[in-house]
């Protein structure tokens, strides 16, 4: 395409300057490919962000081999970083670009430690709209910057989605609502003192803000350590008892994690292991062997069984080849959805056939030996593959996303608090809770006033 | 008789209310030659519901319309019958100014105030329909037949507009009791392409204070130094003050209001108009708080001049048997003589998506709406409308730019967003918890917000910005003063605050950011450094800008990026519906609001940052390939 910038581009630029004065930052590689990991960063805090994690401030077009550190000095990769001054740079702002090691963890702490330095997380396609709106890219692109920003909002949003799916939502929930029940109390005191209103009393107030921190810091907790949040693709090994599931698993693993017997039904209960495969973070799940039985305890391993297929992001379906069933009938009776499915003959060693690809889908069939090992490296290779290929932004931007949101929303209750205790009016305080219940707002929607003062008459009676 | 008025205008009001009334002074002010059309010039300023201005968020607008040299603040000091300041324990932003006002004087300190006016004429006559060129209007024409003709009319017809008024199952037209609707005007309006729709409001009974036992109420005196409502005013100029008495419903009160709900047009169906979601009618709060065994009655004084009393609490449109055994029930009314009964009112109002940011409509040019008409309840939010709505209809016709304050400025800015990008379903007040920026929009500091950026639009008089230039430059120098004192740990200054103020300094600091400790005041702070005691007013403001400094710091990021967005305008004729991406709801949202700019887009319920970047990359193309 040429890349004449047409005069009226620039005149856009011109006129509208520096559309935003934050600064945003973003893993710019996809999850997971290539040896190299790079995280963006574009705005006017951009070469001071670089300056706290690498220790020197960074020159222009050169490149320097730096230690990328974070806000506690903690060691988080060695790499490159870039510095592309304004206005030459693709943002047409200051941009600085760390490169590292690629993999998902090292990328997540190098864009927190960002984060934690001033930037904000950059929504979908806003790297493209800062050069748009500093006259960068010309109105051809723009149809296709515009075409971006649409269909990754909504990728976006399918992943948020996904982060806040099961136990974490409830938890936000449950915090939303803790937070909407006390600013009732606060706002109306604020609006309505003259009405007979059983007001709290201020050390009901920090009663409920201390029990309302403490949950929002256990969610935190859980929520970092990744045991709440989907933060990878999820596969689930699924098959009949004794296809050789568990051993697939512990192979995948790499250690001995599920208990492998030549007793059928011997999994009963779903078994999480989070690995990394290349630089792809997978949530690999265990389960037990679907089969009809009276054990009541083996009925609820199965019925959980099913329940992790149908939330999975991937199945693989196991399968014994000397068992006589056709593997695809039996995946099909369970109800899989083939776009989603991949079938693995087991037990390589005993059939003796040839290990590794045996045909593309749908559904594909890879041929292995858990118990050796063969044929493992073309399931991985195709693990990967699928796994890669994701249309969205994946699941550790949302759940970084998420995680920033809640630190704002800590950061909000801690400075509520510590006005209470100042003994500071009661103003300041509900100013403190807008700010909590505005950052919950963009894990759950904003909550409009008005919506708030509903809440409030729907409470109290008000009114003269 | 049809004849054309020989002067011509450049301003005409519809209406004497309270948004009529600051339309036209303000309109005047500005230098537009003005005509103010009302009914009758004895209702001019007429309070149709409760005797009183202010309370919390409207007196934040009574405090705006004052830097803006409005009528609303001076006139209640000249009828404010007792005065007090709500949240007074709470802290200044929240804090509000409440006076109950004698009627009369009120009405007769609004009616001076405009016949003081320079450049405004009013005439008594009913309008019934606006003259109307292409898309723009022209004049109006009155009830006798005359026409008048103007560039910019502002109707601020309030609830007359088809109204209806409801006394139990019985209804007649009407636009306040003793008044008859405007139903000529309703029609004409009706025919032109805006939306309407119905809303309903109510009042309470008035009673006769000579068969009230006061004895057995609780006393609710005025506060002590007498509140002032305007920045300017002075407690001197206040009449005699006299309390207020509290008194509460009862399980027997109740009880009959149960009984008579079977004749309420509320709960029969008789009333379509939607009312506000707070309770305003009393037999409302019986049926949706059925556990709550009492309910509060204020009993407010009329005037000084009148034994009639407002009892503040027992809004209904129950039939006058019901009223009056209702009312009887209560301790103090025993012997309860009713003056006049309580009545709902069923009113025409505009969908106020259907206005700009200045109150003019999007269809007819020229035509501004203000006060009730436009959703709102409540003399407070619609004389702010009015002065919105006369300066900018000065504007116009003055070929200037329109001007409205943005959210972060003004309660009349949050108001009129508020209303423009959202509109209203039921009758909208306002509320500190609606302005998100509350800590910044305060009573004590509207003139500072307002009167500089109003003396530019010239509604503010050079009297007015003198004075409050003294003041203004007063903060600065004793702020900057403060600024420059360093308080070092263990210095003289230290040691001496340390001493005779009890707190502990352990970090150096200046005396601006200590005085951010609660505990710390800034006269005490000022005697302690030997400092000349500054004004009230101005040693109050310098204090709280230290008490509110972070919390105001932490919102200038978010203003700054509000005000950057402001500057990024969306053409008038973007297409909404071809911008793949947006949701259909979005869409439809967006070609409904055609907002102006996109900070204005951003505050549309439901747009995602994403929906905005998307606006944006739109604009951009649409401007560079236009
Ligand atoms: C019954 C009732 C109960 C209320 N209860 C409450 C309450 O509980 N709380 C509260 O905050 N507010 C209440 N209000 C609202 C408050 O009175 C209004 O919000 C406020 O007065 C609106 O001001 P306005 O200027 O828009 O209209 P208004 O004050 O109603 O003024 C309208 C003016 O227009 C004039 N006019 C009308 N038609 C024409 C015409 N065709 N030509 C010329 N002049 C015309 C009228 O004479 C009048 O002067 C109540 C109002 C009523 C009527
Ligand atoms: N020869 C051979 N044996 C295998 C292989 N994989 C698993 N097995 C054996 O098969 C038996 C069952 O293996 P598991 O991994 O427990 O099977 P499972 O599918 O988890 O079974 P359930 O948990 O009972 O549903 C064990 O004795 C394994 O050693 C394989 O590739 N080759
Ligand atoms: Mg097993």
């Amino acid at each position: 395409m040429a890349a004449k910038r047409s005069a009226s581009a620039d005149e856009a630029g011109a006129r509208g300057g520096g559309l935003e004065h934050d600064t945003i930052a973003a893993i710019a590689t996809p999850p997971g490919r290539g040896g190299i990991g790079i995280v963006r960063v574009s705005g006017p805090a951009a070469t001071t962000i670089a300056e706290r994690i690498t220790g020197t401030r960074p020159t222009p077009r050169h490149a320097a081999l730096v230690e990328f550190r974070d806000a506690d000095d903690g060691l988080i990769d060695r790499g490159i970083v870039l510095h592309f001054a304004r206005p030459a740079s693709f943002t047409g702002e200051d941009v600085i670009e760390f490169h590292g090691h690629g993999g998902p963890v090292v990328m997540d702490l190098l864009l927190a430690a960002c984060l934690s330095f001033g930037a904000r997380m950059a929504r979908a396609g806003e790297f493209s709209e800062r050069a748009f709106g500093n006259g960068k890219i010309d109105l051809v692109q723009a149809e296709a910057i515009a075409d971006l920003i649409a269909s990754t909002s909504q990728a976006g949003a399918r992943s948020a989605m996904r982060s806040l799916a099961g136990e974490f939502s409830r938890h936000i929930e449950a915090l939303a609502a803790a937070i909407v029940d006390l600013r009732l109390y606060v706002e109306a005191a604020i609006d309505f003192p003259e009405e007979e209103v059983d007001f709290l009393a201020e050390g009901e107030v920090g009663a409920r803000l201390d029990a309302i921190a403490a949950d929002l810091g256990r969610l935190r907790r859980t929520a970092n350590q990744g045991a709440l949040l989907t933060e990878g693709f999820e596969l689930v090994i699924a098959g009949r008892p004794n296809a050789g599931k568990s051993s697939l698993l512990n192979r995948l693993a790499r250690h001995e994690r599920a208990i492998v017997t030549e007793v059928p039904g011997t999994t009963r209960d779903v078994l999480i292991e989070r690995i990394e495969l290349g630089g792809l973070p997978l949530v690999i799940v265990d389960t037990a062997g679907l089969r009809a039985s009276p054990d009541r305890v083996e009925q609820e391993g199965v019925r959980r069984a099913r329940a992790a297929v149908a939330g999975a992001d991937h199945v693989l379906f196991l399968f014994d080849p000397q068992v006589s069933e056709d593997p695809l009938s039996a995946a099909k009776a369970e109800g899989l959805n083939m776009g989603r499915l991949t079938l693995v003959e087991n037990k390589a060693d005993l059939s003796g056939l040839r290990v590794g690809w045996v045909r593309d889908g749908p559904p594909p069939v890879v041929r292995i030996s858990a118990l050796t090992g063969a044929g493992i490296d073309a399931l991985e290779q195709h693990l990967k593959r699928i796994a890669g290929y994701r249309d969205d932004e994946g699941g550790f931007s949302a759940r970084r996303r998420h995680l920033a949101a809640l630190a704002q929303v800590a950061e909000a209750l801690t400075a509520a608090r510590q006005a209470m205790d100042e003994g500071r009016s009661g103003e300041l305080v509900a100013e403190d809770l807008r700010r909590a219940h505005d950052a919950l707002g963009e894990i759950v929607g904003a909550v409009t006033s008005d919506a708030l003062l509903g809440e409030i008459f729907g409470r109290f009676c008000i009114g003269k | 008789m049809a004849m054309q008025f020989p002067d011509t205008f450049d301003v005409i009001v519809i209406g004497g209310g309270h948004a009529g009334t600051e339309a036209a002074a303000a309109a005047a002010r500005m230098g537009a030659s003005t005509l103010l059309l009302t009914m009758s010039v004895e209702t001019i300023g007429a309070m149709s519901c409760n005797p009183a201005i202010g309370g919390i968020g409207k007196s934040h607008l009574v405090r705006e319309i004052d830097a803006l040299d409005g009528v609303m603040a001076r006139a209640t000091d000249r009828a404010g019958i007792q005065f007090r300041v709500l949240n007074g324990s709470k802290g200044p932003a929240v804090r509000a100014t409440r006076a109950q006002a004698d009627r009369v004087l009120y009405r007769q300190a609004v009616r001076e105030a405009l016949e003081h006016t320079p450049n405004l004429k009013i005439f008594q006559q009913s309008v019934v329909d606006l003259v109307i060129d292409a898309d723009h209007v022209a004049g109006v024409i009155t009830q006798m037949g005359l026409t008048f003709r103007a560039p910019a009319v502002v109707l601020t017809t309030g609830t007359f507009l088809g109204g209806r008024i409801h006394v139990g199952l019985e209804q007649q037209p009407g636009g306040r009791a003793g008044d008859p609707p405007s139903n000529a005007l309703a029609e004409r309006l009706r025919a032109l392409p805006l939306r309407v729709d119905r809303l309903k409001t109510g009042t309470p009974p008035r009673i006769d204070g000579r068969s009230v036992d006061f004895s057995v109420m609780e006393v609710q005196p005025g506060d002590e130094p007498v509140p002032v409502m305007s920045l300017i005013g002075s407690a001197e100029e206040h009449p005699q003050q006299v309390p207020c008495h509290i008194t509460h419903t009862n399980a027997r009160t109740h009880e009959i209001i149960r009984a008579g709900l079977d004749r309420s047009p509320l709960y029969t169906g008789v009333i379509e108009g939607t009312g506000p979601r707070y309770c305003p009618s009393i037999e409302d709060k019986v049926v949706r708080f059925e556990g709550k065994q009492s309910h509060q009655v204020f009993v407010e004084p009329e005037g000084l001049t009148t034994p009639e009393l407002y009892p503040n609490g027992i809004s209904t449109s129950l039939p006058f048997d019901v009223q009056l055994a209702l009312v009887r029930s209560i301790k103090g009314f025993e012997q309860a003589h009713i003056t006049r009964p309580g009545y709902a009112i069923e009113y025409d109002f505009f969908d106020p998506r259907d206005l700009y940011h200045s109150l003019e409509t999007r269809v007819i040019e020229g035509l501004f709406f203000a006060g009730q008409i436009n959703g709102t309840t409540g003399y407070e939010e619609a004389a702010a409308q009015g002065l919105l709505a006369g300066i900018n209809a000065a504007r116009k016709v003055a070929g200037q730019p329109s001007w409205c304050p943005r959210r972060d400025e003004a309660y009349l800015g949050v108001l009129v967003d508020d209303l423009v990008s959202r509109g209203t379903n039921e009758p909208y007040r306002m509320f500190t918890s609606r302005a998100e920026f509350r800590l910044r929009l305060r009573e004590d500091n509207a003139d500072l917000r307002l009167t500089a950026i109003g003396h530019e639009l010239g509604v503010v008089s050079d009297g007015r910005m003198g004075a409050f230039l003294t003041k203004a430059r007063a903060i600065d120098d004793l702020r900057e003063r403060l600024r420059t004192i360093r308080v070092a740990p263990g210095s003289a200054t230290a040691l001496s605050v340390e001493h005779a103020l009890g707190e502990r300094i352990s970090k150096d600091t200046d005396a601006f950011t200590l005085l951010r400790r609660p505990a710390l005041h800034i006269d005490a702070l000022c005697r302690v450094l030997n400092l000349p005691l500054a004004a009230l007013d101005v040693a109050q403001q310098v204090e709280i800008m230290s008490k509110y400094d972070g919390y105001i710091a932490r919102q200038d990021e978010e203003i700054a990026r509000i005000r950057r967005h402001e500057q990024l305008m969306l053409p008038v004729d973007l297409d909404y519906a071809r911008i793949d991406g947006l949701s259909s709801e979005l869409k439809q949202k967006l070609t409904h609001a055609r907002p102006e700019n996109l900070a204005r887009a951003a505050h549309i319920p439901g747009i995602t940052p994403a929906a905005l970047s998307l606006l944006l990359v739109h604009a951009r193309k649409h401007q560079a390939s236009a």
